[in-house]
């Protein structure tokens, strides 16, 4: 391969992860908040690729404009899961949450095979095959959008977290869920809040990954592998060294696939999350504190 | 005695014989079964034949998530890779039985190699570690070329007869039993309960978690290959897709969750419960995973002890009416 032609991978490779991270972003929230493992987020992924597709092929509104609207409708869409099915587990531990979790990503994923059928699709938007030139080099134009979405949105969250009295509520409850609630904060509606959070950063993360890729209802288990391997590699509790970890992923995937072939992309991502686990398990980018 | 030793106490097993006494009878059952399969049609042994893979296989992951609290999400990696082992030895010319042993071997080696990176964090990363591994193995075969990439090896020596897999199945599972037996009702399934239950507790008193869950995973991976090298043996091909499906480990789950984690009766009832399930919705594979899930969420929230929760608290119930 030449020498441009591996720039461009590389390119194409960061900016990608940058939306990897914002996708990444809701599993590192409910793990962070909640010690949740959420076997589903994958499919809440998809998910949102879907809700990005059917909006736009019945209502014909583009899915770029209509991104904080598909958050939202996710959003609203999993924020009865928690109160129905995660809450009530209060007492039972951390495995019993991740199990339902796991059957809800069953459910979802058959759902979806049922009512979308298997067929792979993608969303169709002009701007998903034009070719972005920056002097010599191409990277294609909805990676830049999707980065620059993605590292705007990743922003946002992170103002969210430490600018509001919600974000204050959510870091205490995630600190110690006790004393934040001696303190008169409401932990479970918190919890609640902060699952519909990410989970709507999920179907945004998702929708952009429709624009760029295909998908079906079974490619979730590979974003939900790649998520939390950005979780590991990043470490919690620090949004920025989500982003990080994600434009890293992003990279060392394209570097895989451009040194052993485009099937070995994804196997590279797994191969780095079971290094890291085995190294360093607090994450390679989180510092000392907690 | 500390709140760990009061906790592993109380979500002990009963030590009453009901688990005990039902495998053995349903290992005699089976055996009957098996002198009398002269008889049995095809249909009874092909139906005998998963039970006994997926019964073994649950007996596994019971070990694991039930007994050692190590949920794993991985039971594809060790299914596909016993099953990938034997076909791969055979084809070489090694006899069955060897060629057997070495892919429950090989899994056991797989699981020695990963348990660094898996138990490194505890708890909820172990699951997310296993699901790392599965994912990573199916992927490397479907693009290694060697290892026959997304077709997969065939099986060149003849393998035995529908009645001789049977056979070796009911053996397999005898041993998973027996394997099982030692290991919930010895010091060591206590050592393994402390650990569950309190992980540093129990390193306070002596126990060496470390050694104590590699051994859970280390036996459970050996019976899983064993158990997926069956599998290979009898479809006489082998293909990333389906040995290394995540559909393996949501089966195995499901069983284990639905009969009762931690219960030695799970394997049975749970596996006469998913098989029969999949049986009646046969021809609806999707929804019969929706209504897994759903059965799944329902069995975790309103009876965490499973099915054989409710036939040990119904048989306890019996037993005392009995007695009055």
């Amino acid at each position: 391969m030449d020498l441009l032609g591996l720039a461009d991978n590389l390119i194409s490779g960061v900016l990608l992860g940058g939306i990897l991270a914002l996708a990444a972003l809701g599993l590192s929230i409910a793990l962070g908040v909640m010690r949740l493992v959420n076997l589903a987020h994958g499919e809440i992924l998809v998910g949102g690729a879907y809700l990005g597709f059917y909006l736009l092929s019945i209502t014909g509104l583009d899915p770029l404009l209509a991104l904080p609207l598909i958050g939202l409708l996710m959003a609203l869409l999993v924020y009865p899961l928690h109160r129905l099915l995660l809450a009530p587990l209060g007492a039972q531990g951390p495995e019993a949450p991740m199990m339902t979790m796991f059957g809800v990503s069953i459910i979802l994923q058959n759902a979806m095979l049922l009512l979308f059928s298997a067929d792979t699709r993608s969303i169709d938007r002009p701007y998903a095959a034009t070719p972005l030139q920056i002097g010599a080099l191409s990277v294609p134009l909805i990676y830049a959008l999707g980065f620059a979405i993605s590292v705007v949105l990743i922003i946002a969250v992170h103002l969210l977290i430490t600018r509001t009295r919600f974000g204050r509520e959510m870091r205490a409850s995630a600190a110690d869920p006790r004393a934040a609630a001696a303190h008169g904060v409401n932990v479970r509606g918190i919890h609640a809040l902060s699952f519909a959070l990410g989970a709507g950063c999920a179907a945004m993360g998702g929708t952009l990954i429709g624009i760029a890729f295909s998908f079906s209802p079974s490619s979730g288990a590979s974003y939900l592998l790649s998520g939390f391997a950005i979780v590991v590699l990043g470490g919690l509790g620090n949004i920025f060294a989500t982003l990080v970890a994600g434009v890293a992923l992003g990279l060392l995937q394209s570097l895989g696939g451009a040194l052993f072939g485009d099937g070995y992309r994804e196997l590279v991502g797994l191969l780095l999350f079971l290094l890291v686990l085995a190294v360093r398990p607090q994450g390679l980018l989180a510092g000392r504190g907690a | 005695m500390g709140p760990a030793s009061i906790s592993a106490a109380a979500s002990a097993p009963p030590r009453a014989p009901p688990g005990f006494a039902l495998s053995l009878a349903l290992l005699i059952a089976f055996a009957a079964l098996a002198l009398l399969s002269g008889w049995a049609g095809d249909y009874v042994l092909e139906l005998g034949f998963r039970l006994l893979v997926l019964m073994t296989l649950a007996e596994a992951w019971n070990l694991l998530a039930g007994y050692g609290g190590l949920v794993s999400l991985g039971t594809a990696s060790f299914v596909g890779l016993g099953a990938y082992a034997l076909v791969g030895a055979m084809n070489r010319g090694v006899p069955l039985a060897l060629a057997w042993a070495a892919a429950g071997i090989a899994a056991a080696l797989l699981a020695l190699l990963v348990s660094r990176a898996v138990f490194r964090l505890r708890g909820l990363y172990f699951t997310v570690g296993t699901l790392a591994l599965a994912e990573a193995l199916r992927l490397f075969m479907v693009n290694y070329q060697p290892f026959g990439g997304a077709i997969g090896l065939f099986l060149s020596p003849d393998a035995p007869s529908l009645r001789g897999l049977f056979l070796l199945a009911l053996g397999l599972f005898a041993v998973a039993t027996l394997l099982m037996q030692l290991a919930t009702d010895s010091r060591y399934s206590i050592l393994l309960r402390a650990v569950r239950d309190d992980e540093d507790a129990a390193a306070q008193i002596g126990v060496r978690p470390f050694r104590i869950k590699l051994l859970a995973f280390v036996v459970a991976s050996l019976l899983m290959g064993l158990a997926g090298a069956l599998q290979g043996l009898k479809l006489g091909a082998v293909e990333p897709y389906g040995m290394f499906g995540l559909q393996w480990t949501v089966n195995v789950l499901a069983i284990v969750v639905i009969g009762g984690q931690g219960q030695r009766l799970a394997a049975l009832i749970g596996a006469l419960f998913v098989v029969s399930l999949g049986e009646v919705l046969a021809a609806y594979p999707a929804l019969h995973l929706a209504i897994t899930g759903v059965i799944l969420i329902l069995v975790i929230r309103f009876a965490p002890q499973g099915l054989a929760g409710w036939v040990v608290l119904l048989w306890r119930r019996l037993h005392h009416g009995s007695q009055r």
